[in-house]
Order: C-alpha cells, then structure tokens, then sequence
C-alpha cells in the first residue's frame, strides 16, 4: 500500500519534472496574478464589517450579515437586479449573433480592399465615447426634428411624433441596439482572426464537391470559430450580473427610471458613492459569487454537450 | 530561434535601462528643498489647467516673498474616489483642499486642527475674519478649525441675478411691458406671445422648457418650488427660521401648488413635452435656436446657449430675469443672506513638513498685499494707478485677459491662487479700490442695448432693481443648511440619496400627469417619502441645524 | 446549371456588398459626427444640428488643446507604455497559453481555474491601492505594466486556437527530442500570428485608453503622465470653469470653447494615432497564416 503512494508521488514528481519547462513558461506569471489580483481579496472582510477609513483592521467594527441582509430586504435591489439581468441577456444573445454574422459577411466580401476598409471602419464607434453615442440616439430619436420621427411621419406610419426615449418598455431594447451600433466592429475582431485560422483547403475541397456559399459557411466557417464562440461565451455568461452602468446612466432619464437602473449603478450610488465602503463591498462580493456560480455552471454543462471548456 | 533570442534580449535591455529613468528618484529630487525655498505638495479637489507650477509672474513673486512653492496634484473625475485613497492610504500630501469630500480625512485624522497655528502666526487672516472666526471650527462635538476657507469669499455682494425665472426679452417687447410678478403674469405673457408668434425663424415656439438630466433636475425644477414660495436655498430641506425645525421642502402646502402650476403649463401645452425626456445638450440647443419664451433655469446653466445668441447677435432672444412668485404674499428670497459659511477650503495635513511655514504662506494670501496680488497681479505690469489713485488694468493686459484668457491666466497668474481667505466682491481695500476685478460699471457694460432698453421701460437699471433687497429679509442664523457637514455614517446620507431616487421619478410623473391625476401622484410621493421615515430623519437634520447654531454664537 | 450557380453568387456578393455599405456608413456617422463637431465653432455647436460636416469651421478646438505643456512628454510615455505593455503582454499571454493548451500538463485545470476567477473577483479600490503602495509601484512606471501583464481573457482566447492547431506538428518535433520551449517558439508561435496579432490589438487599446491608473497612482508626477491623462484634465478644468463661475457667482466671461467641443476634439486626438495601429496588424489577421503552407 505505501509502495503505490510512493510511486505514485514518484510518477508525479517525475512527470513534473519532464515538464519543467512547461512550469517554468507559466509559474512566474501564476505568481504575478497571485499577487496582483489575488492578494486585495482580503478587502472583502470590510463587507462584514462597518468599515471606517483611519481604523486599523483590527479596530473596524464586525457586523456580521448586517450589509447582506441590508441588500436583500431592500425592494429597490431586485429592481436593479432584474433590470440588470433583462439588459445582459438582450445583450448576450444580440452580442454574439450579430458580430459573428458581421464577421461571417465579411469574410465572404470577395474584394481584399473593400474588406479591410469595411473593417476597420466598423470598429471606429468603440473610440467613441458613450455620452457622444448617448447624444446621437438622443437626437435620432426627438420628437423636435429627430430623424426617426422624421421619417415615420412622412412614411405616414404614425401621425405624432413618438416619445421613443420616454417608453420603459422601450428603454432596454434601445441600449442593446446602441450597444450592438458601438461594439459589433470590435467584437467581431476575434472571430475574423478566427476564420483566418480555417484552412483553405477546406473551402477549396467543399467547391469541389459542388457546395455554394451558404452550405461552406454552415459546414465550414461556422464550425471552424465554434470553439470560440463556446469559450466567449461561456466567459460572458459568467459576467451577467457585471455590465458596468455607464451605457445605462447616459441613455436614461427620469421617466425610465424603473427599466434603466442597473446593479453597477446602485452599488455606486448606495456604496462607495456614500462612502459606505462595507456596503458596496458588499454588492461586489454578491455579484462576485454570483458570477463565478454563472461561471461554473455554463463551463459545466458546455463541457458536458460539447465537450468545450474553459476549466 | 536566435532571431528571438535576439528580440527578447533587446527586450530586456530596453526594460533595463529605463527602470533607473522611472523610479522614485526623480520624486525625492523634485520635493528636496534648498534653505530657503520649501516646496509643499498638495491635492486640489478642482482642476485648474491654468495652473502653471508657480512659474507665472505671481507664482514666482510669491516664492520669493513666501519662500514656497507648491507641487499640485489636482482631481480628474470624482474628487471622493482619490480623497479616500489618501486617507485609506496614509500618503498625504503637505495641503490638501476636498471641497465637499472632506469627511474621510476628518476621520482618518489626517487635518491638523489650525486654531493655535492661526492664534499665533496667522495675523491677517484673524483680521479679516474677526469674530466669524467661530464659523470655521467643524461642529459642535469637534471645534477644531480644520480648514481656511477659500470658496465662500467674505462679504460677498451679489451684482448679478443668478435666476430662476426667466423671460425673453423680445416676449415683454412684443407685450408692451407687462409687470411680471406672479406666476400668473409669467404664463399669461408666454400664452399671448405662444399666439401671436406661433413659430420663431421657421421653427415651432417652446413656451416653457425644463431639464431633468441627472442632479440638474434640482436646479430647474425642484429648486425653483421653494424660491416661488418664498423659501431661500438650503437644499432638500427647508428650515423654519423660527422654530429651526428641518422640513423636506415638498412638504410645503405651497409647493405643491407651484407643481400644480407646472401640470397646468404642460395641460395647456405650454410646457415642453421632452422637457424631462431632453439631454443638457438638446435644452442647450433649443434655447440657443431662440425659440425657447421661458426657461426656469440659473444663469451659469444656460450660458452657453445665451452666448450663442450673442454671438449672432439675437439679443432680443436672451432673456430677463423677473421676481416671480406663486401669487403676490411671497417674496422671491434669491437675496436673502446666509452670512458667512465658513466651510470648504484648504487644510494642512498630519504629514506638512513645516505647518507654521505653510500657515504664513496661507496668511499671507489674506493680507491686503496678498489679495491684490492674486486678485489683480503685479503693481506696474498688470495693473497701475492713475491720478486720482484708481487702479487700472493697463490696455494690453485688459486686451489678452478678454480675449485669451487662458495664456493670460497662465502666463500672469492672475486668478490661480485663490488659496486662501479672502473678501468677495464689492468691498474696498486701504486705496479705496475694490478688492476684486468686478464691480457694477462692468455688469452695465455686459449689458446689450436691447437689454438696456427692456430695463428702462421697467424703470430699473440692473435686473436686481426688479428684486427685493438683502435688507428685506433677516440674515439667516444657520447660514446655508447645504453645507452643514454630516457625518458618514449618519442616516441622513442614505436617506438623502433614496430621497433623490424618489422625487427624481414622481415629481417628472406629477407633472407629466393630467390634472385630475397630479394630487394622486403627489401623495403618493409623500407617502414613498414618508416610508423611508422622513419625519424622523428631519427630527435629526434639525439637531444638526440647532448644534450649528449653537456653534456659531456661543 | 452552371450559368444558374454563377448567378446566385453575383446575387449573394451584390446583396453582401450592399450590405457592408450599409453597416459602413451606420457605423462612420459616430466618429464623422464627432470630427465636425470637433472642427465647428464651439457657440455655433451649442444650437445643435451638426451632423457629418462643420457649419462654421475652427481649428480653435484643437489650438485651445495644444497650448498645454507636458503634452509631449506625455505622448512619449503613452507611446513607451503601449509598447512595453503590449509587447510583455504579448510574452506572458502567449507562454502561459501554450502551457495550458498542453492536454498533458499536470497543473492545466489548477492554473486554468485560477486565472479564469480572476475575471470575476476583485478586491476594491482601496485593498488595490494600499498593495501597489507596499509594492513600492506608486509613482513608477512599472505600475502601467505590471498588474496588467497577466489577462486571464487573453490568455484563454489565445489558448483556444493553439488548441486548434494539429498536435502530430508538436508530436513529431518532440519525438525528434525538441524542449518545450523550443516547440512553442518554433512551432506555436509562427502558426498563432492571427490571435497574437488581434490580442496585441487589444492590449495596446487597453494601454493607450487607460488614464485612471495614471490618476490613482502617478497623479503627482508629471514625468509619469500620460496622454489620455493630461487630456482628461483639459477636459475636467474647462468643465470646472463654470462650475467655479457657479460656486462665486463670479461674472462670467463669454469663453470661445465649450466643455463639448473640447471633448469631441480630445476624442480625435486619441483615437488617430490608435487606429493607425490597426492596418499594421490587420495584415496578420485578414491574410492570416495558413496551416497547409506550414506543413510542407
């Protein structure tokens, strides 16, 4: 009995020194992320606290679940968090379809030069900040000469100019549309580089056998970036909760408010916006653990129908 | 395989050879201080991107005079995020000005408290304070003076009317003059007009419009509620001068009635349908285009737009600013007086290398010398006397400071060291000359002949004319209730901000409503405020108000 | 038949070709909107209206930009910070990719976890602060590219296509007794230009774009500044400027530029010399590298 855990220590050590290289090309950066990433985690004890700046940690105030239950019981939270999740998913599956079509059209875009300006011009709208992508959808859609209006009008679809931006039910399709106008370009970057890497020969081969364009995009292209796409999207599910509030801020107003706050935005605003930094740790620890469950579960079942993982 | 190596050798030489160029060294350099001249560092709160390291003329007569210089680091975004960071931190800067965002280096213990530093080395600004020295010390439980106060100027008068109601000018033209004094008045001017000039240059008349983008929704249609029912401005809560009881300002019987007026306005369709839908900059526009009659807004929030109309010359599209009220019992406070404020201002921290230095640096901004100096520069070079022993700012000067205002700030340096106590505007020094560069002639010559004109038929020479007097109204005991600090973790800070989330949403509803909806929403409003215990936290507002008072006279 | 087949690939290449016009022009307005802005007279900007060409032209915008100081400096050391950081990025992303696209590596799944959480945890401002002040990293170059070098997304978007790259090219080079390192030098390296090439895209966009690092740890040091920062700052102080004219209720000047118009030219000052990055690298990943050609 002791003789097999021995060897098998041995087979370890052993093997690990065969691949000694192998650790010596990823340990010291393990390292790096050991410290810079991992090492702040203790800030998380300050969501059980009452932390106040100027204390030392040991004369900080415990309180337990206090700001856990304080979050929980509070109606206003599962507003955000339904608004949150509603506008992450809109936004996931508009994400990934549309950039990976865009990527797909483009790649059948015969003209080498054609291809390249269309690329490079279609990922310009991500430098451009949101308060500017704000304004423009704002304009495009006043009633007082917005473009929108405009042409229903004359179109004769309707006979008033519509309040677009004052409709809640409006408001989270209008940032997943806004988001798809700034971010399809850029995003689409990694699934052309993508495609790139699909051997011609395939293509060549599949005219051979009398395939057209649509039959070489399903069988080939298409299965070609599918590990991608898996990776990608198993990395976004497990940021659902986490969509920044920026885009949201900017696209609202008083009348949408209860489709346009979002977790990020209360978490600032109740947390560090007020100081209460034990509080908004709090929201971040929450959606933390949330997101690393999201995580675990989409890699779990990826992994179990398609054999692709990250983990 | 050696064309690699090759890179990743040139790699890290290059990382070799620029650690010396980026480590602390250079750091150590810049705050080593020879014998005379002591270099402070220091965290502003405001971006200033005229600030020139001392170099300009002011700046190099002050560390001559002084034997300081300061090395500033200034805030980019919000100021809270870095402030908490050196206090967490414990890297504090020599000076240190938070505006607002103080609470945490009070906490933290990181501000020196000043009392002895002033009592002893401070003269001048003992002098100019004299017995509102009291006004500095930070509250009632901790009467240390934390900090020298550079925001509020002492004794400032107010030339100029900052808002809220205003009216084109082209509007009370057109209308022969009408007194304009109620809210009444004001829609009834803007309806007559509305039908007669259906559309101005081609485009449809806007009666009224509003703005409700982010916090700016308090200054146009929440603030104006109190100044309408004759309250003046202490932010959310109103104070009762009598009683000192802290009340959320909704909460007036007479303000809901101003909020009616406004669902009126918007029932009639005089009221700008976007107008809580619109973005600063679409309101910006629409008033820039002139086609806007009324704007309920302060000057400094519509200034672009009203320069824009200057600068086509449309002066009959900027506008007048009027007295207006709900009906003719209240008087609008915008004059009423909060005393002096004490508050924001600079502060010496627990790691200032030579607080005494530092303070007679401070002091020496608040003397007569020193506030001519940053006020109006060097005696010969950006100012003179003349004859009569006026001071006057010679042409070439007058001429780069209008006209490039930026490369005169940060080539005099006029106007970048505002550091430290000082009087505001209005008030003569020993030469019988005004302290600041304004004063009334100047406001006349901003003044259009079209506004001139207006002015005359109301028999007034400035807007302020039209208004009632700071001596008509008692100087408010507690100065501004707005600045009154309150602790992080008191429950008025949440409170503040649910409050915020509700009045954001139902006041923009309310008004939107139909008539017959409007009280139904109001209440409802009260009753959401009433669930976040309102009543209780106004009992504890008011305990910060008395002890303020309390600090202010004992 | 062979007539009908050409047809429908005209069809489908005018259809596709219509309909990246489309997205070329959809996705052109923003910026387009943003340089006419840019180059309009600030008080003519604010009656709104602008859309692709300037109503009344100015460079004054820009000039108001240039008159700064320390711009220069700043430029230099953005440039010197993109360059390190995407270049050690690149080094560390790749090498531990290679190892954890390994099927055999011992430590794969450990290391893979431990990376991927990090894009969902993380400690808060402060606990991040008082590490880089113990690290003695604040006012230092090297906190640009020290807590950045390591990017568990990165690393797993270029493991991904190692992943896809055939093993028998590895295996035949480890049974004729070639190291680990000199496999992936030799052999992964060359084959993975297409992902090496967009992810150096995306590091050096990160690096370039960031000035809040800047803010937090290097405020103070003006050797240290980079350009997005000092832009930030024009920015923020001529917004300031009439928050100051509302604090003193000092008499306003009628200034020549607005907040907005500053914005909109800051905008095309960061982001032209970004983009001309992009046509560099573009080559890698339009072209791309086929794995036929390599294999013979």
């Amino acid at each position: 009995m002791a003789n097999v855990e021995a060897s098998k220590v041995d087979l370890f050590v052993k093997k690990m020194y065969q691949q000694r290289y192998l650790y010596l090309m990823s340990v010291p950066f393990i390292i790096l992320v050991l410290i810079f990433n991992y090492i702040p985690i203790w800030g998380w004890i300050m969501s059980f606290q009452n932390f106040k700046l100027g204390r030392t940690f040991f004369e900080q105030e415990w309180v337990g679940l206090a700001n856990f239950i304080q979050i929980l019981s509070d109606k206003q939270f599962y507003l955000v968090l339904r608004n949150t999740l509603a506008m992450s998913v809109m936004g996931l599956i508009a994400g990934f379809t549309i950039p990976i079509i865009f990527a797909v059209s483009l790649n059948e875009v015969s003209h080498t030069g054609y291809k390249k300006i269309v690329q490079t011009i279609s990922y310009l709208p991500h430098f451009v900040s949101w308060v500017v992508v704000a304004g423009i959808f704002y304009k495009l859609l006043s009633t007082d000469g917005g473009v929108v209006n405009d042409i229903l009008m004359k179109l004769g679809f309707i006979g008033e100019p519509i309040q677009f931006m004052a409709k809640g039910k409006l408001f989270w399709w209008i940032v997943t549309l806004a988001d798809i106008w700034k971010e399809m370009g850029w995003n689409s970057i990694i699934f052309i580089s993508a495609i790139t890497a699909i051997d011609p020969q395939l293509y060549d081969a599949a005219k051979v056998d009398g395939c057209g364009r649509f039959r070489q995009i399903w069988h080939i292209t298409l299965p070609g970036i599918r590990s991608v796409v898996i990776v990608l999207l198993i990395l976004s599910i497990g940021n659902l909760v986490r969509i920044g509030f920026e885009k949201q801020m900017l696209l609202s107003n008083p009348l949408v408010f209860d489709y346009s706050e979002v977790l990020d935005l209360y978490a600032l605003k109740y947390g560090l916006g007020l100081n209460r930094f034990s509080f908004g740790t709090a929201i971040g620890m929450f959606s933390s653990l949330v997101s690393v469950c999201l995580l675990f579960t989409a890699n779990g079942l990826f992994k179990h129908y398609s054999k692709e993982s990250v983990m | 395989m050696l064309k690699n190596k090759k890179i990743v050798l040139v790699f890290g030489l290059v990382i070799f050879i620029s650690l010396p160029i980026f480590s602390n060294s250079n750091k150590e350099k810049a705050s080593e201080t020879s014998d005379k001249v002591t270099t402070f560092t220091a965290f502003f709160a405001d971006p200033n991107s005229s600030w020139n390291g001392m170099q300009d003329d002011v700046g190099k007569f002050l560390t001559e005079k002084t034997g300081v210089t300061l090395n500033v680091e200034m805030a980019v975004g919000d100021p809270a995020q870095k402030i908490n960071l050196i206090a967490a931190s414990g890297v504090y800067p020599d000076l240190i000005s938070p505006k607002g965002d103080n609470g945490a280096l009070i906490e933290s213990g990181a501000l020196i408290d000043l009392t002895d530093l002033i009592d002893k080395h401070a003269p001048n600004i003992k002098a100019v304070l004299g017995d509102q020295i009291k006004r500095l010390r930070h509250s009632y439980e901790d009467q240390s003076i934390y900090f020298i106060p550079t925001l509020d100027a002492i004794n400032q008068y107010y030339y100029k009317v900052g808002g809220p109601f205003n009216l084109q000018l082209d509007v009370v033209e057109k209308l022969g003059y009408p007194e304009i004094r109620t809210l009444e008045d004001y829609e009834a001017a803007i309806k007559a007009y509305v039908e007669k000039y259906p559309t101005i240059d081609g485009q449809k008349t806007i009666g009224l419009s509003l703005l409700a983008d982010d916090w700016r929704i308090m200054i146009s249609t929440t603030n104006p509620a109190f100044f309408a029912t004759g309250a003046p401005d202490d932010g959310e809560f109103t104070i009762d001068p009598k009683t000192f009881d802290a009340m959320l300002h909704y909460k007036r019987p007479a303000e809901r009635e101003y909020f009616r007026w406004l669902n009126h306005m918007n029932d009639i369709g005089l009221l700008d349908k976007e107008s809580f839908v619109q973005k600063y900059d679409q309101y910006l526009a629409k008033i820039a285009a002139g086609k806007v009659l009324a704007v309920i807004d302060q000057d400094w929030e519509i200034g672009q737009a009203v320069n824009s109309l200057k600068s086509e010359g449309k002066f009959n599209r900027t506008y007048g600013k009027f007295p207006v009220t709900l009906d003719e019992s209240y008087k609008i406070p915008v004059f009423q007086q909060a005393g002096f404020n004490g508050g924001w201002g600079i502060a010496i921290t627990k790691s200032c290398k030579d607080p005494v230095k530092a303070i007679k640096f401070l002091d020496y901004l608040a003397s007569e010398e020193g506030q001519i100096l940053v006020n109006w520069g060097i005696e010969g070079k950006h100012y003179n006397y003349n004859e009569k022993g006026e001071r006057i700012i010679p042409a070439d000067v007058l001429d780069m400071k209008i006209n490039d205002n930026n490369k005169f700030k940060k080539e005099t340096g006029v106007g970048n060291y505002l550091l430290s106590l000082r009087y505001g505007d209005g008030n003569k020094d020993s030469t019988g000359n005004y302290y600041t560069t304004n004063y009334p002639e100047q406001i006349l010559s901003d003044y259009s002949d079209f506004e001139k004109k207006v002015l005359k038929n109301y028999n007034a020479t400035f807007w302020k004319d039209l208004f009632p007097k700071e001596d008509e109204f008692p100087v408010k005991p507690w100065g501004a209730a707005w600045n009154i600090p309150i602790p992080n973790d008191s429950p008025i800070t949440v409170f503040q901000q649910k409050e915020q989330d509700i009045i954001r949403q139902l006041i923009p509803e309310a008004i939107m409503a139909t008539p017959a909806e409007f009280d139904g929403i109001y209440d409802k409003m009260l009753a959401q405020l009433e669930a976040i215990d309102s009543t209780k936290i106004e009992k504890e507002y008011t305990s910060y108000v008395k002890k303020r008072i309390k600090l202010w006279t004992e | 038949m062979k007539r009908k087949k050409i047809n429908v690939d005209r069809v489908f290449n005018t259809f596709n070709g219509l309909i990246m016009a489309i997205v070329l022009i959809v996705t052109l307005y923003p910026f387009l909107n943003v340089l006419a802005v840019s180059l309009n007279e600030s008080l003519d900007t604010v009656k709104g209206g602008i859309t692709i060409f300037p109503r009344k032209f100015t460079t004054e915008n820009y000039k108001v930009i240039f008159t700064y100081q320390n711009l220069l400096n700043a430029f230099f050391i953005s440039v010197l910070r993109t360059v390190v950081g995407t270049v050690a990025g690149l080094i560390a992303s790749s090498m531990v990719a290679y190892t954890l696209s390994r099927s055999d590596f011992q430590a794969r799944k450990f290391f893979s976890t431990f990376l991927v959480l990090t894009l969902y945890v993380s400690g808060g401002l402060i606990p991040g602060f008082l590490l880089m002040r113990d690290l003695h990293l604040i006012n230092s170059f090297w906190v640009y590219i020290l807590p950045a070098i390591v990017n568990a997304f990165y690393i797993f978007m270029i493991r991904t296509y190692m992943e896809g790259l055939p093993f028998e090219l590895q295996e035949s080079a480890f049974i004729d007794g070639a190291s680990d390192i000199t496999v992936f030098i030799k052999i992964i390296l060359p084959l993975s230009t297409p992902v090496l090439a967009t992810i150096a895209l995306f590091i050096a966009v990160g690096q370039w774009n960031s000035w809040f690092d800047t803010y937090l740890y290097n405020g103070s040091n003006d050797l240290l500044s980079t350009l997005q920062f000092e832009l930030m700052k024009i920015l923020q102080s001529t917004q300031t400027g009439s928050d100051m004219a509302r604090n003193n209720n000092v008499l306003e000047q009628m200034t020549t530029v607005t907040p907005d118009s500053i914005k909109m030219a800051i905008t095309i000052v960061t982001v032209v010399p970004i983009i001309m990055v992009y046509p560099f690298l573009q080559k890698y990943f339009v072209k791309g590298m086929t794995i036929g050609a390599v294999k013979s």
